[in-house]
């Protein structure tokens, strides 16, 4: 699936793996027991690297998350992690319980490339679904503050 | 087009009695998700949510949960399960399948001495799974090995009593018998998570990831996860990436098919031809005698 280059002329010998996108892609929607609250983008970038701190600490924490896509009527972010950090940061999303003292729910919507996990027909449907889409690195616009 | 074989427990030669069921299930399969640990709540809106919520998120099966705590002192009734078409009017279909979700009825034994569990109870014959919560070392070896029960939860709430041997954990992956780990205690406080991820690890070290199950113990309809949010965490307890979702999937189903056959005592053989094209509801059930 990735191709590898080897340079043969030196002693040693290098491999350079070649990787599409380094980056992978959450849709997430913020559910909130109280259905009026709303977040900017800021407050829910600081809400997510909590998360992360509390579950897995500073390397966690450490992690680069972008919010690349936020609709706030809706609560519905596109964030973008990298390869390596993508198990870290679903799983500190989906343990985060509450946010300043009301219940809340992270619900992952889609996550780009096909992994292990999806292995059916792709399904859509109105709201939550889990679908697999290949998000491409042109649609990042970086609306939101690092 | 290939056979799979699902099989349940395979009875003892002794439990075979007269003919034996086979059902031949033909169409299509997907992975079915389930969450076999939905806790009771008087309140029945609440109820009804965290159903709704379950079938929204595309479980095909879930299975409310009545915690039984046996005391030695005052003599207590085994609770009895609402009849499901009491607690909701219509099943909400399943997101992504044109099934209504399933609600099946459980029962949880918290025992602390082992005259709490009495397999031949009637009482305990109105639920469709069984499952015990032993909190001694003597109780866990006697529940995987002896009692006849479906699952055995692994506490999460606290440091745990005991340490898992090999021994014990085996015999109960050769009956059939899973072991739950929940996770809803982990999204609701800090000191839970860290003794979910404690106990769930160990778990996973003794076992090797065969016969798990994970399952949200929820009471409110935030504290459920999708189905890959499960296997994500399992990710997260030392699961492979195929057990993960197997903990969520097919190892809930084999947990069905066990209650089926401790039930009616005799053994049941599923076999499923797997075809490309799905064919949409076109089950087609025989019974062999």
């Amino acid at each position: 699936m990735k191709p590898v280059d080897q340079k043969e002329e030196s002693v040693y010998q290098r491999v350079v793996l070649k990787n599409a996108s380094p980056y992978h892609y959450l849709k997430v929607h913020l559910v909130l027991e109280n259905e009026t609250t709303r977040l900017t983008a800021v407050e829910l970038k600081q809400f997510i690297i909590t998360g992360l701190k509390t579950l897995h600490g500073e390397v966690g924490a450490a992690l680069n998350v972008d919010v690349l896509k936020y609709d706030d009527d809706s609560l519905t972010a596109l964030l973008r992690v990298s390869s390596r950090g993508l198990v870290k940061l679903w799983s500190s999303l989906t343990l985060l319980g509450s946010y300043q003292n009301q219940a809340c729910a992270f619900r992952v919507l889609q996550v780009s490339r096909p992994t292990l996990f999806f292995n059916g027909p792709v399904q859509y449907s109105q709201n939550y679904h889990w679908g697999v889409t290949e998000v491409h690195p042109e649609q990042e616009t970086n609306t939101c503050l690092p | 087009m290939s056979f799979r074989l699902l099989t349940g427990r395979t009875p003892a030669p002794s439990r075979l009695c007269g003919p034996t069921l086979v059902y031949v299930c033909i169409g299509g399969i997907m992975s079915v998700f389930m969450d076999l640990n939905v806790l009771f709540s008087p309140d029945r809106n609440r109820l009804r949510g965290v159903i709704e919520t379950a079938a929204h998120l595309g479980f095909s099966t879930i299975a409310i949960n009545y915690v039984f705590e046996p005391s030695s002192k005052k003599k207590q009734e085994v609770p009895v399960p609402c009849p499901i078409s009491e607690l909701i009017d219509q099943l909400p279909v399943v997101q992504g399948r044109s099934r209504p979700i399933r609600v099946l009825n459980r029962l949880t034994v918290l025992m602390s001495d082992s005259s709490h569990f009495r397999p031949s109870a009637p009482e305990y014959r109105r639920f469709d799974l069984l499952a015990v919560h032993p909190t001694t070392e003597k109780l866990f070896h006697a529940a995987c090995m002896l009692y006849d029960t479906d699952i055995i939860c692994i506490s999460v709430t606290e440091k745990l009593p005991f340490i898992f041997k090999r021994a014990p954990i085996n015999g109960a992956v050769e009956r059939g018998v899973v072991f739950e780990v929940s996770y809803s205690a982990a999204i609701r406080d800090a000191t839970m998570r860290r003794y979910t991820i404690a106990n769930a690890v160990c778990l996973m070290d003794s076992c090797k990831g065969k016969n798990v199950i994970l399952s949200s113990a929820a009471e409110k309809a935030l504290e459920l996860r999708g189905p890959y949010d499960i296997t994500n965490l399992g990710l997260l307890f030392g699961l492979s990436d195929g057990d993960a979702k197997e903990a969520v999937s097919s190892t809930c189903r084999a947990v069905l098919l066990h209650a089926e056959t401790r039930r009616t005592a005799s053994g049941i053989v599923y076999t499923s031809r797997i075809q490309q094209e799905a064919l949409q509801d076109s089950d087609c059930r025989f019974r062999l005698t």
